[in-house]
């Protein structure tokens, strides 16, 4: 049976971090994508109104985060995968905004992900391919910000995740980053090599693979073991809503418009065995507190659904 | 590159006469024989759904055929599809007689998939007749679109690989290329990537046909707008297909709809929907040198028809400019010599991603205060100075009040050729821009 895992995002408190694990193990959980991307937002990132989560040392940095690993701990439940603060790159940035991601937050999300004993970290590559004309010199950047924390995962045992993502023009929404699952492969195996250990893997995200059209199952077969870990999030293929599976439809006949099939039948072709883990945190926004529970049981129960029909 | 206008919307098949004289006034030069607007998809379907011989009622001797009203002729063709040519000469002498060509032509395609074998066979049986009439108008290419088997137990290249090749049968002999084209595919209402939309696969399709009919009788034709609706990357899908790609279908949406709009009109609060850069770019990297058709029937059908000289004008002024930015490079080819006008932004720009291969000998500027200063490794002089440029140095101009400083050129008595240089789609932007005048 596969594990089952949530965003902590709007689940857990930094004041009683222990109550919210406990909640999301009452709901059926038994892992949690830690949003370490929390403390430092996009939004602000782009403002350049860094908010000097990250200017703590290690030792400082774990110190806070001691009651969220004793609850986790408690509650039974294991932080399975993160998600480091991004951009990691402002194409438009002061230098000293990007070197401050580069090299404090990049290398303390780090430290923070050994501390709590997380085996993935998800990052986002850059988006600079309008700038430098081609998505391979796009990626050459990104490669090179790997190379800057690769050391460091292959001595803490962690896998960095690269993530499928998406350009907007205007409202349009076209691919990004890591959308090619068949180079995607052979960046991680050649890097993996490089490195000679697995310092990197894949996150599919389904949302953003649902808003640019890609053929889940053919994604997910193509990328194979080198798929770690999992966003699963629904939408309608216009905006990034990051809501409950099965919840989209655009036919009178009301039947899911994101491939939820294909999803299943490329996780079972591939024996994935890792969490089906949920990025679903604006569902616990968007629903009144007092559902908060009922709409992590559903979740969950999804989940569910989906482990058994993968491992059927 | 050649510019065809895509007929549905413009010249009817009933009475072609004002469409025709319509695109004549514009400029332009190639119409796209679109046969399915002679046999409509949802007709195609009907017709393959209903047992196809009886659904037309009686049989016709070719004499009778003749003798039949034009509809009637068009709805029977589905039928009797050895009577294309004779259906379209009509229209086709009519473009003649206006110089219009049709050297691109789009077989009809089924709406759905194609699950039945029969429907298969009939498909490639009726588009075989359809290439040979293709080819007796003069036509350089057909569009096939893929069919679609609709089921996970069907292989969809052997399918399709079995459809093609017995095309080619029927184009042997000729100089026909057929065109294979990017499909997506409806996923409950949700348009998401079809048969062809991985260019990656797309083109070893296109080797593999070449290869199994033994001679070059296969390219692709890219529509803009499917890529768009699937959110794809133009620039990779662009890349991965190189000289196969033999037309590009020109069309704006809204990346959520299949519509075509005209270039450039589909925005959404100031923002264009369509990816124009990488598409561009693409284009100039792979040195795109084929068909652009432009389909902008949506718009047309949005517009009175009283107003329509006047968008198919704007249109053919679209095309011109797409085909002017993607081949932006050549036209710095053409000369010996470039002196550029402008010492801002699209001068520094220009310097960025042209300057070591066209090198300029000076840029100039209208303002006093940046004589003699240097900018991005040129020396800024006075426009006066172009007055002593050699016969054949061209002046770019690099700012975007290009028609007055072109009057200002023109005005001091220079007869140097004058071009426009543009930095909206180059193929490298700067992180940093600077402050404007």
């Amino acid at each position: 049976m596969l594990q089952i895992g949530v965003q902590t995002q709007n689940v857990i408190s930094d004041l009683q971090p222990d109550t919210g694990f406990q909640l999301l193990a009452q709901t059926g959980f038994t892992c949690a994508d830690f949003s370490l991307n929390s403390y430092l937002s996009n939004s602000s990132i782009y403002r350049s109104d860094i908010s000097h989560f990250f200017d703590r040392t290690g030792q400082e940095l774990e110190t806070f985060f001691k009651p969220h690993k004793l609850g986790a701990e408690t509650a039974g439940i294991t932080i399975s995968q993160m998600h480091m603060p991004y951009p990691l790159y402002v194409s438009k940035g002061s230098s000293e905004l990007n070197d401050y991601l580069i090299h404090e937050v990049a290398p303390k999300s780090m430290v923070v992900c050994d501390f709590l004993g997380c085996p993935y970290i998800v990052v986002h590559g850059f988006k600079l391919a309008r700038f430098l004309g081609t998505e391979e010199s796009e990626w050459a950047q990104t490669e090179k910000f790997i190379d800057s924390i690769a050391p460091m995962a292959k001595e803490m045992g962690i896998t960095v995740c690269i993530e499928n993502l998406y350009e907007r023009f205007g409202r349009h929404i076209i691919e990004g980053p890591c959308c090619d699952a068949k180079k995607a492969a052979d960046r991680i195996d050649r890097m993996n090599e490089k490195y000679g250990a697995e310092v990197l893997g894949f996150c599919f995200d389904t949302g953003h693979a649902n808003l640019v059209g890609i053929d889940f199952e053919d994604f997910i077969v193509t990328l194979g073991s080198r798929l770690k870990v999992l966003h699963i999030h629904d939408n309608d293929g216009i905006g990034d809503l990051h809501q409950i599976p099965f919840t989209f439809t655009r036919n009178r006949e009301n039947t899911s418009s994101t491939d939820w099939e294909g999803f299943v039948s490329g996780l079972r072709k591939i024996n994935y065995n890792g969490v089906l883990s949920f990025e679903t945190a604006p569902v616990l926004a968007s629903f009144p507190q007092e559902l908060k529970q009922g709409v992590l049981e559903f979740l969950s129960r999804i989940g569910q659904y989906w482990g058994e029909k993968i491992v059927e | 590159m050649n510019l065809i206008c895509a007929q549905q919307g413009i010249v009817s098949l009933m009475h072609p006469e004002q469409g025709i004289r319509d695109l004549k006034q514009v400029g332009f030069q190639d119409i796209l024989l679109d046969l399915s607007a002679c046999i409509p998809p949802t007709e195609l379907e009907h017709y393959v759904m209903n047992s196809q011989s009886s659904d037309l009622g009686m049989n016709f001797d070719t004499e009778e055929r003749s003798l039949l009203d034009r509809q009637k002729r068009r709805r029977l063709l589905l039928k009797y599809p050895e009577d294309l040519y004779a259906f379209l000469e009509p229209v086709l002498g009519r473009y003649d007689r206006a110089g219009i060509k049709t050297s691109i032509a789009r077989a009809p395609y089924l709406q759905g998939t194609a699950k039945k074998d029969s429907t298969r066979q009939f498909m490639g049986q009726f588009v075989s007749k359809c290439i040979t009439a293709c080819s007796q108008a003069g036509c350089s290419g057909v569009v096939v679109r893929p069919l679609d088997p609709g089921t996970a137990d069907c292989d969809i290249w052997e399918v399709n690989r079995q459809y093609y090749l017995h095309l080619a049968e029927a184009a042997k002999g000729t100089d026909m290329l057929i065109l294979l084209e990017n499909l997506s595919r409806d996923r409950n209402g949700h348009l998401v990537r079809g048969i062809c939309s991985d260019s990656g696969q797309a083109a070893s399709w296109v080797d593999e046909l070449n290869r199994e009919a033994g001679e070059e009788r296969f390219g692709f034709c890219m529509d803009v707008g499917t890529c768009n609706v699937c959110g794809q990357s133009m620039y990779d899908f662009i890349l991965a297909l190189g000289s196969r790609l033999k037309a590009v279908v020109l069309r704006d949406c809204d990346g959520i709809r299949e519509n075509a709009l005209l270039p450039f009109t589909c925005v959404d609060s100031g923002h264009a929907q369509t990816d124009w850069l990488n598409l561009i770019r693409g284009l100039r990297s792979v040195h795109f040198d084929g068909s652009v058709i432009l389909n902008f029937v949506d718009t047309l059908e949005g517009f009175s028809p009283i107003l329509r000289p006047e968008l198919l004008g704007l249109a053919k002024a679209v095309g011109n400019y797409f085909i002017w930015q993607t081949e932006l490079e050549r036209l710095m080819q053409k000369y010996s010599s470039i002196v550029l006008f402008g010492a801002g932004n699209m001068c520094r720009n220009y310097m960025m991603c042209y300057g070591n291969k066209y090198p300029p000998i000076f840029t100039c500027d209208n303002n006093p205060a940046r004589w003699g200063t240097e900018f991005c490794g040129l020396t800024v002089k006075n426009p006066e100075s172009l007055k002593s440029l050699p016969e054949d140095c061209v002046i770019f101009i690099c700012n975007i009040f290009y028609r007055e400083i072109e009057t200002q050129i023109k005005d001091m008595g220079i007869s140097n050729p004058i071009e426009f240089f543009n930095d909206e789609y180059l193929p490298a932007f700067p992180f940093e821009t600077m402050e404007r005048d």
